[in-house]
């Protein structure tokens, strides 16, 4: 069996915190980035144009129905091949393009269903006092669909946490990609097991934050 | 009272609305006029609400027009326009739909200093006295969460008038308030009705259509079914329909 667990942590930990970093960063950018262009999405979902609607939907529909991995394969390989301005990035930036496109398709569902959340009698009290469509959108329906929306982003955050694992498949240091790092060493369980604890604790600290602003979002209700 | 003479504050000519295959409104033409006060009476899933709901185009509806201050609003194209105009079209809802994340005071000046520029300070003057006139000053600072069915309603009455709207649309104002509180709510709306407000009114509380009402429509099927003042609807009305339906609803 070799050495153990907490043996190994010792000895190469710093690959791993390495790694942990990793899959902290590449999640923050592809929800950050995913979120922006999620909000444009989910907004033009919303908007009153039927192409353009149909555009946005038919856009979620296939990224959040088809798998992340096959997605990375697509934006490893094709990617660059069709569009050649894609050349300029590396094949390792390809790969969080298509973390952001991934996510910005959750994200513009978030948007939508948040801002669907809102009871339509707020935009019309709004509307029937004169209040412009803009000032509707941004003073009344958004200040309460961010309590939807939130806590959403946040849990969105937690299981990208989880799906930059795939990254690792694409030579992306993150925290999966450890087990590739020490493989040459001839360990093979040890470090499975380390990562699953690191993300496991990432995970339940995380969703722990998510409730915790959830609550405080919610008690907003009650003042 | 007012005599039909006065002048004409909206005015609707053939109005036609459809939801999908289901018509509600099929061809309803009235006057009303400045300082009237019209209650809509009739059977649920007549039109009554609808009918109102177009008079500030919260409804498109598919053919007629809605003349407000002689002007066709059906016709208006620009949104900004429209804006101005439903500035002066108050509406009061069955759910009462105040902001839940602003205060009363923040609920009644958001619209004022957002969309007629007043500063705040003025806003906030004007804002204190009509919670004054409805007996809530106290909450000027409370969120809507902290406040009763019917202190609910009074707060969306003055923020609808603090807009200084040339009439006021209520639809079913009482209709989700708890029993004790329709009276607190009927008070304020007849003091509007007594001070000169055109005010038309959508409700099932016969006494207070009897009472305030200078003209009553009876809408059914879409149509306006007979009109009259209080005394020849309740006493006299001339169709079986209204007959009927009095018949159910009086005790």
């Amino acid at each position: 069996m070799g050495p153990g667990i907490i043996e190994i942590f010792k000895l190469y930990y710093p690959i791993f915190l390495k790694g942990a970093v990793g899959t902290l960063k590449y999640a923050a950018i592809a929800v950050g980035f995913g979120s922006i262009l999620g909000t444009i999405i989910g907004f033009i979902h919303l908007s009153k144009n039927p192409v353009l609607k149909a555009v946005a939907s038919l856009y979620s529909t296939v990224i959040r129905g088809t798998p992340l991995l096959v997605q990375m394969y697509i934006g490893y390989y094709f990617l660059p091949l069709a569009i050649p301005a894609l050349n300029a990035l590396s094949r390792e930036h390809c790969v969080v393009l298509t973390m952001i496109l991934n996510s910005s398709a959750y994200v513009s569902e978030i948007i939508r269903g948040g801002i669907g959340s809102v009871d339509i009698g707020q935009t019309e009290a709004a509307r029937s006092l004169g209040m412009s469509a803009g000032h509707t959108m941004t003073r009344i329906v958004l200040p309460q669909a961010l309590k939807a929306i939130l806590p959403s982003l946040g849990n969105e955050y937690v299981s990208m946490i989880k799906e930059t694992s795939l990254a690792g498949t694409f030579a992306l240091y993150e925290l999966t990609y450890t087990k590739t790092l020490l493989a040459n060493k001839y360990l093979i369980w040890q470090p499975l097991f380390i990562m699953a604890i690191i993300y496991l604790i990432m995970t339940v600290v995380l969703s722990g934050l998510v409730r915790l602003l959830e609550r405080r979002l919610s008690a907003g209700d009650r003042k | 009272m007012t005599g039909n003479n006065s002048e004409v504050l909206i005015k609707v000519v053939d109005l036609h609305k459809s939801f999908g295959k289901l018509d509600v409104l099929k061809g309803v033409n009235t006057e009303i006029h400045r300082g009237e006060v019209v209650s809509l009476m009739g059977p649920s899933g007549g039109g009554k609400s609808t009918f109102l709901r177009c008079l500030n185009l919260l409804e498109k509806p598919e053919k007629g027009s809605v003349f407000f201050e002689g002007e066709d609003i059906t016709q208006i194209k620009k949104q900004k326009e429209l804006d101005k105009i439903r500035q002066k079209i108050g509406m009061v809802f069955q759910q009462f739909n105040v902001f839940p994340h602003l205060t009363a005071m923040d609920n009644i000046t958001i619209t004022m200093t957002l969309e007629k520029k007043i500063p705040k300070e003025q806003a906030e003057k004007t804002a204190m006295e009509l919670l004054e006139k409805v007996g809530i000053p106290d909450k000027a600072n409370e969120y809507p969460g902290k406040l009763s069915g019917g202190q609910k309603q009074r707060l969306a009455i003055v923020r609808a008038m603090a807009m200084e709207p040339d009439v006021m649309l209520f639809d079913e104002p009482t209709s989700a308030l708890d029993p004790e509180m329709v009276k607190e709510v009927l008070m304020v709306i007849k003091q509007l009705a007594d001070s000169g407000m055109t005010c038309v009114i959508v409700t099932h509380e016969m006494g207070f259509i009897k009472e305030v009402s200078d003209r009553i429509l009876f809408i059914d099927e879409g149509t306006i079914l007979e009109e009259g003042t209080p005394e020849e609807i309740f006493n006299n009305p001339k169709s079986e329909r209204v007959k009927d339906f009095l018949g159910k609803v009086l005790y």
